[in-house]
């Protein structure tokens, strides 16, 4: 059977469910779904797909399953994991039209929404009656919430708030089998294996999630932002051991480091001076508490070195603050002609030696690397700038951002803090865990999806192709179908 | 390890098993899950004790494992504010080591001195201060586990921010032992607050215990803690405010002017007076022989408290209630007048909740109401998917078995 020919079959069956215009094949409709964020690596699918419901969901999953095809789920496709990246033949279930608010309960404080929904519109439905949704990744502006509850999405404020697991009530999955399961719920504690917090975080490897319900948080009353620099990134991870040493809690600490702030201020004409850090931080709550909390920490940040600090006059001033750091991924590029993003995470006492050790490492590669990144809780976002005209720089590039990520588990830290392991960091998963740890993750995962057919070749290293052990010593389901060789 | 012969100290509810293990490290603790595994030998987990009146007589029960042994600090990093312990460390014990640092772990169960870290993670247990820092959840970073074959697994680390692989940690949360044992576990701790105060508003209507909790929200103030202790058909609400003193001394004054203007005195109580409030609300949470916990969405609480809470207290003597008015979840506690009647209440109390998503669990009952009433309810809507996660991790149905939810 011609492959083509398979796939114009499914296509066929698919639009049936669709509608011929959220179901395409040809190769100038696939490009957009060839890769996530992460642009190297790129895939095209056989076949994309755009649901509009769950009862759509169902019959799509039924079709491939049929068609012994894997499906890999989509949210916006902001993913910095390779999470959303095809495999060849899979069915690329894009909920981009599912992008419903359903439900919003004020009393309550919780909305119900359907996946393609923009994590930002979240606050913005509910922002005139004082709640917002908590969590706030870079990409909030874009990103969706099904492919936060995939990847457990964090952000800036998650040192005082949470991730997107300590945010999601209940969610709403369609399996393998084409049957829909409700895990969790607006009710706390619903009796049973909390089953919801494995579905968040599990990179779409599980089902497809078609309805979230969110809790909701009552804005803040006040929030005090500052600014310092310092000489060297030395004094500033100083500053942010004994402001968390206070007792301090801050809603977001963040810093850059030199090079990430010459990128800023190239991106956004701020007037930051040419130091060798910066600190970034927010503390919220109600008015007193805050005050309090913002002139010790300052105070802590003049002890620990500060050159200069500065308090926003405005909320508009804050903002631009904000900007800065929020766009100092994408600001790089000013700076690079390429580079690529790294999200280890490390004890955060140890922040300064790590940071040597990055510019160590980076010089003995012959490239540069910008750090920007969620002090408060450890989580590095190195940038690894490279020119790829320059033959061999890319792979330098790769070799160095893994012997990051080594580092950063050598360290007592994590390959991951918010991006996930996706395709791109699957390859270090044996650095941190080993073959049993894996394999109980993999039990866990055939319980729900026992043929892998939901996002395969992601979060698990090779060479265990899917690993788990459905019928424990029988073939894989995927050799038996003859489709291993593509996974 | 060689086991000894169970005797009735050691029972599970009722039943005592032939053999008791009480394994000094992780690795024997790993060695007596294999033995089981060989021997085909049905095993179950206890630490403190504290809950062992949740769910359902075992349903085969031949080996106990006690970690009352595996009771020592791992590594606790001050300056990154984790821990990580062995599972049978009592919470108290974990506290007072913490406490020089003016750190803790933010969960206040009850029975502290006795209740193990790995107890309060497998049963899900929580306080009144769940309101501000969540539940178990919310705060475990990591485990190693023992699975059921005796192999160990770990999930999570020991960094607050993590998201490489499956959440095996939170998976365990709650689980009742029945996917494995919790070796060791991982937490996130937070700075001690240096002020308290709490806020006393007597003699509230359920309805408006609501409104007063609504209030203080939309009021942006951040208490640790609010707890409802049931007064005949009023509730007494304390609301309790922890951090720094400038914070606390603003919202007192704030949840006092929320009170007044929802016609209801309020006043700050002293230290002894707001000791012995927080007492009442231990003494709900320890009390017995019968103690059910109920969940419901938290502006339901008027109809709750006339649907389920009153008919329950009715059955009880003596009988008292303490609910968490921002969370939607309280407890009742008493002596059952007659299983019947008291199994009855239940029924009604969880068809009165099903519709709004609520549930009621018995966390204890004399055995005559266990009998005649499934502690756990209904299977939620995924059992199925329960089901499956248990076959993959527990293929022979070994680990506490008949003890979890549906008969798991």
């Amino acid at each position: 059977m011609g492959v083509d020919a398979s796939v114009a079959d499914l296509a066929r069956r698919m639009a049936a469910v669709v509608g011929p215009r959220n179901c395409f094949s040809a190769d100038a409709d696939l490009l957009t779904y060839e890769c996530d964020g992460v642009t190297h690596g790129r895939t095209r699918p056989a076949l994309v797909v755009l649901p509009a419901s769950t009862e759509e969901v169902v019959e799509l999953v039924r079709l491939a399953r049929a068609a012994g095809r894997p499906i890999v789920p989509r949210g916006s496709g902001t993913g910095l994991s390779g999470g959303a990246r095809p495999i060849p033949g899979s069915v690329v279930v894009g909920l981009a039209r599912m992008r419903r608010i359903l439900e919003v309960n004020l009393e309550d404080a919780w909305v119900r929404v359907q996946p393609g929904v923009i994590n930002l519109d979240v606050t913005r439905a509910v922002s005139a009656a004082g709640l917002y949704y908590a969590p706030d990744p870079s990409s909030q502006s874009i990103c969706s919430i099904g492919g936060n509850v995939a990847e457990n999405a964090g952000g800036a404020h998650c040192l005082k708030y949470g991730f997107t697991a300590n945010h999601v009530l209940g969610a709403r999955v369609v399996l393998d089998d084409g049957k829909v399961a409700d895990l969790g719920g607006p009710a706390l504690d619903v009796p049973g294996h909390d089953l919801l917090s494995v579905l968040v975080g599990s990179e779409g490897m599980l089902g497809i999630v078609t309805e979230v319900t969110l809790r909701l948080l009552r804005k803040p009353e006040a929030t005090r932002t500052f600014f310092a620099t310092f000489p060297s990134t030395d004094e500033a991870g100083e500053a942010v051991s004994r402001i968390i040493a206070a007792g301090i809690l801050p809603a977001a600490i963040e810093m850059m480091d030199r090079l990430a702030i010459v990128a800023a201020k190239a991106a956004t004409g701020l007037d930051w001076p040419d130091v060798g850090a910066a600190l970034l931080m927010d503390a919220d709550g109600p008015l007193a508490e805050v005050e309090h909390v913002s002139e010790r920490a300052l105070g802590i940040a003049r002890q620990a070195g500060a050159l200069e600090l500065r308090v926003p006059r405005s909320e508009a001033e804050r903002l631009l603050m904000w900007k800065g750091r929020k766009s100092a991924f994408a600001a790089v590029g000013r700076i690079s002609p390429n580079y690529l993003v790294e999200d280890g995470v490390i004890p955060r006492s140890e922040i300064a030696p790590v940071l040597r050790e990055i510019d160590g490492m980076a010089k003995d590669h012959g490239l540069r690397v910008a750090n920007v990144f969620h002090a408060g809780d450890g989580n590095l976002h190195p940038l690894v700038l490279y020119d790829a005209r320059e033959s061999g720089q890319e792979h330098r590039a790769e070799h160095l951002g893994g012997e990051i990520l080594r580092m950063c588990v050598r360290y007592g830290g994590s390959i991951t803090g918010e991006h996930g392991v996706g395709s791109d960091k699957a390859a270090y998963m044996r650095d941190m865990f080993c073959e049993d740890d894996l394999e109980t993750m993999q039990w866990v995962r055939a319980a729900f999806d026992p043929e892998c057919r939901f996002n395969p070749g992601k979060v698990f290293p090779t060479p265990l192709p899917c690993g788990e052990r459905p019928g424990r010593g029988e073939p894989h389901p995927a050799e038996k179908a003859g489709l291993a060789e593509r996974w | 390890m060689e086991p000894r012969p169970g005797t009735d100290a050691d029972a599970v509810q009722g039943q005592v098993p032939r053999l008791v293990y009480e394994p000094a490290t992780v690795d024997e603790a790993a060695e007596v899950l294999t033995r089981c595994a060989r021997e085909q030998h049905a095993v179950a987990f206890v630490g403190g004790g504290t809950e062992l009146g949740l769910g359902p007589p075992p349903s085969a029960l031949d080996a106990v494992l006690r970690t009352s042994r595996l009771d020592r600090l791992v590594e606790h990093a001050p300056a990154d504010q984790i821990v990580t312990v062995e599972a049978g460390m009592t919470l108290a014990a974990l506290q007072r080591l913490l406490a020089p640092h003016h750190q803790w772990l933010a969960l206040d169960p009850p029975w502290p001195e006795r209740a193990t870290v790995g107890g309060i993670v497998a049963a899900n247990s929580f306080g009144a201060r769940r309101a501000r820092y969540g539940s178990v959840r919310d705060l475990v970073i990591g485990v190693s586990m023992i699975r059921a074959d005796g192999t160990r697994a770990k999930g999570g680390g020991k960094v607050v921010k993590n998201v490489a692989g499956f959440d095996l940690p939170r998976l365990l949360v709650g689980s009742l032992g029945t996917l494995g044992l919790v070796a060791t576990a991982t937490f996130r701790l937070h700075p001690r607050p240096e002020a308290a105060a709490t806020v006393l508003v007597p003699g509230v209507a359920p309805a408006r215990a609501w409104d007063l909790a609504r209030s203080w929200r939309e009021r942006q103030l951040e208490p640790t803690s609010a707890a409802a202790l049931a007064v005949s058909d009023r509730l007494d609400v304390g609301v309790r405010f922890e951090g720094f003193a400038p914070g606390v001394a603003q919202q007192v004054e704030r949840l006092l002017d929320v009170a007044r203007g929802l016609g209801c005195g309020a006043e700050r109580l002293d230290d002894a007076a707001a000791a012995s409030f927080w007492e009442r609300h231990d003494a709900v949470r320890t009390g017995g022989p019968l103690r059910a916990k109920v969940s419901a969405p938290p502006s339901r609480l008027g109809e709750v408290s006339r649907s389920v809470l009153a008919p329950l207290l009715g059955e009880l003597s003596p009988a008292s209630a303490a609910w968490y008015p921002s969370l939607g979840l309280g407890f009742v506690a008493g002596r059952p007048a007659s299983p019947a009647g008291v199994a009855r209440a239940v029924e009604e109390a969880r068809r009165a909740l099903a519709p709004q998503g609520g549930s009621l669990v018995l966390c204890d009952a004399p055995a005559e109401v266990r009998a005649s009433v499934d502690p756990w309810g209904p299977p939620p809507a995924a059992f199925a998917l329960m089901e499956e996660v248990k076959q993959r991790l527990d293929p022979d149905r070994r680990l506490n078995p008949g003890r979890f939810v549906g008969g798991l």
